[in-house]
């Protein structure tokens, strides 16, 4: 160990009291800047999740006023024509093959309207492939009466509507389709989206019953896209559309603009407190440093007449910032730690917390790597002092 | 055989910008090795300004000080750390130990200077000279619980651990009782008999001086006696007294000078 921190070391330990204040007070610090970054994290991946999470990343539906989807004949409740794909087998086992994709569903998209007595309700319903949609919805999971089975003229229906009309599996539901025929489904499960708009509109069904009732025999309406890497989508689908022009493909990030302005502004204001914080962390170093060049200027003094160079007089006090900020960090990793966990605690209810914090290893290297930055920054004033001094002064006056 | 350590020439030290005070006048001196001196002479003679430049802690402000023949006064600041780590031992009167640090590191740290790191046989030759000083059982007392003359024990030892050519002392004695001076100047004479060291001591101690080799009184920043102990004799005493023999007679009866009292 070379003796500059030999001689930093036992300085620090010789001013306990100081030592000691100044690494709570860097902690402190450190905890709240750990303890707010993992807070907006988290807040942000629970809300991006619910937005995201479980729905298409991107959609993919016909160009409009593509000629290569005009049928021979069109029926009168078939919807427009911009809203049907035909070829889609190559695009989808395309779009199966990209390695940025992990999940890929053909839909048919068409609107119902039940009656019960004298209620009625629009609803939309998702002809699907229940297996390549299962990806996508985690449908099969989230079944909460009854099975995730769709097979022949089996439907599934979402909770809320679920209730509004008291129907359970194995009930027989009537729907008037557009053009005003009327079929009937059996219930076969009831899922749960957990968004109440999807729980209380949407009904899945067989893609080629879909096909069928709305008159789209080889076509659909949509493929729905998850990705790997969510916020790549609005990179992924200009390139799409290049690659297949007969298609149109617009991403979550476009439709979610207020969203995600929402979370960057959010974003930036906890740097801001971050920021700040730093600051307040640097100047409080950067202060007791600046005292303690006062108090020990005696013995750097003595180090220099016994030969110690200027840049070993300075280094010892950038030791001293280095090592602050680097075991104050630490410490402030701890009292984060301990802040979260009550606040999760805090914060749980019946039915568990409200959303999950998430700290990331890598934010507290970093944490660490800043403070430990800053600490070493906020001594080179003191540092400079210390390189500075003259011995004769100090051994002059005794 | 080249006797000398140490050459000083025209050596001028000025204090001040607007009101300049001239400390030290056109001092030249040559100092032998292995010499046993000391530096006596009023308050404000210029003694501790000599020592300071003369260990390489303060500038001159014109003149030349040959160490071994090399001039230090056109050295750079890291230079001149390296030089007084390697070549010089200081002694201060106020021991100038490090409080945070034990007896035994305290004589280690200007090895930790010289080596950048610990040694182990420079631990095992500081607990040797903290023997040589008495303090063995004191060697892992922080400074602070030290006596004076301990603490000023434990300077000697640090001032020895680099083998320095030379050692400064600055009133070394100079707030030790009798006992305690008298044990000081037997521990410095017999490292000057041992290692050879040259020792220049600047001191008001009379007693010490005397037992000295050599003796420089300076007064008004000048060389006024220069003098090996053992010529003078009988008079030596005379001549250690404040306003000496040979001071007294150039200027007596001018400005006020009062004739030296008998000792």
């Amino acid at each position: 160990m070379l003796y500059e921190w030999k001689i930093a070391l036992r300085f620090l330990k010789d001013g306990k009291a100081q030592t000691l204040f100044i690494l709570l007070g860097i902690a402190v610090g450190v905890a709240v800047q750990i303890f707010l970054s993992s807070l907006i994290s988290g807040l942000q991946e629970n809300l991006i999740d619910t937005t995201i999470g479980n729905r298409a990343h991107i959609t993919i539906t016909a160009k409009a006023n593509s000629s290569v989807n005009s049928p021979d004949f069109e029926y009168i409740n078939t919807p427009k024509k911009e809203d049907k794909l035909g070829n889609y087998q190559g695009i989808i086992e395309g779009l199966q093959k990209n390695k940025e994709i992990s999940a890929v569903s053909p839909s048919v998209v068409g609107t119902a309207l039940y009656n019960q007595g004298e209620s009625s309700t629009s609803l939309v319903v998702k002809g699907i492939d229940l297996e390549l949609a299962d990806e996508i919805y985690d449908l099969k999971s989230r079944i909460a009466q009854g099975e995730s089975d769709i097979d022949s003229n089996r439907v599934l229906i979402g909770t809320s509507f679920a209730n509004e009309f008291n129907l359970t599996p194995g009930d027989l539901i009537n729907l008037s389709l557009p053009g005003a025929s009327v079929q009937s489904f059996i219930v076969g499960g009831i899922f749960d989206l957990e968004s109440e708009a999807l729980n209380g509109s949407w009904i899945f069904m067989e893609l080629s019953r879909a096909q069928r009732i709305y008159g789209l025999n080889g076509y659909i309406s949509n493929i729905e896209i998850q990705m790997n890497e969510p916020f790549d989508a609005d990179i992924l689908a200009p390139r799409l559309t290049t690659l297949y022009p007969e298609i149109d493909a617009s991403d979550w990030k476009a439709e979610n603009a207020q969203l995600l302005t929402g979370l960057n502004s959010q974003s930036s204001s906890s740097l801001t407190i971050q920021a700040f914080v730093l600051v307040a962390i640097a100047l409080g170093i950067s202060s007791v440093l600046a005292v303690s060049v006062v108090q020990k200027s005696k013995q750097i003094g003595i180090l220099k007449a016994m030969g110690a160079t200027s840049n070993s007089a300075s280094s010892i006090f950038l030791i001293q910032g280095g090592v602050l900020g680097f075991i104050g960090g630490i410490f402030g990793i701890l009292i984060g730690y301990l802040l979260i966990q009550g606040f999760i605690i805090g914060t749980t209810t019946a039915s568990g917390p409200i959303f999950n914090i998430v700290v990331k290893r890598d934010n507290l290297i970093l944490v660490v790597f800043i403070s430990t930055m800053a600490g070493l920054i906020s001594s080179f004033v003191p540092a400079r002092k210390s390189s500075s001094l003259n011995p004769m002064e100090v051994i002059r006056n005794g | 055989m080249d006797d000398k350590l140490l050459e000083i020439k025209d050596l001028v030290k000025i204090y001040g910008t607007k009101i300049q005070t001239k400390v030290l006048h056109e001092v030249s001196l040559d100092i032998n090795k292995s010499e046993f001196m000391s530096i006596i002479g009023p308050s404000g003679s210029g003694k501790t300004t000599l020592l300071n430049i003369i260990g390489a802690l303060d500038n001159a402000t014109s003149g030349n000080i040959y160490f071994q023949n090399k001039d230090i006064t056109k050295m750079k600041s890291d230079e001149l750390a390296s030089f007084r780590n390697l070549n010089l031992g200081f002694i201060f009167q106020f021991h100038h130990l490090l409080p945070e640090f034990t007896a035994l590191e305290n004589v280690i740290i200007p090895s930790w200077i010289k080596h950048k790191t610990p040694t182990k046989r420079k631990q095992q030759r500081a607990i040797e000279l903290l023997e040589i000083v008495g303090l063995k059982d004191r060697i892992n007392n922080k400074a602070t619980d030290l006596s004076g003359g301990q603490q000023q024990r434990v300077a000697i030892a640090r001032a020895l651990i680099n083998d320095p050519t030379l050692i400064l002392a600055d009133e070394p004695t100079g707030n030790l009782d009798s006992e305690s001076t008298e044990q000081v100047y037997e521990l410095l004479r017999n490292i000057n008999k041992e290692f050879k060291t040259t020792f220049i001591i600047v001191t008001h101690d009379r007693h010490l001086a005397a037992k000295s080799d050599r003796v420089i009184e300076m007064v008004d920043g000048k060389i006024n006696q220069d003098y090996l102990t053992a010529s003078k004799g009988e008079e030596l005493w005379h001549c250690l007294a404040p306003h000496n023999c040979l001071y007294y007679q150039q200027n007596e009866g001018k400005n006020g000078i009062a004739k030296p009292h008998n000792i």
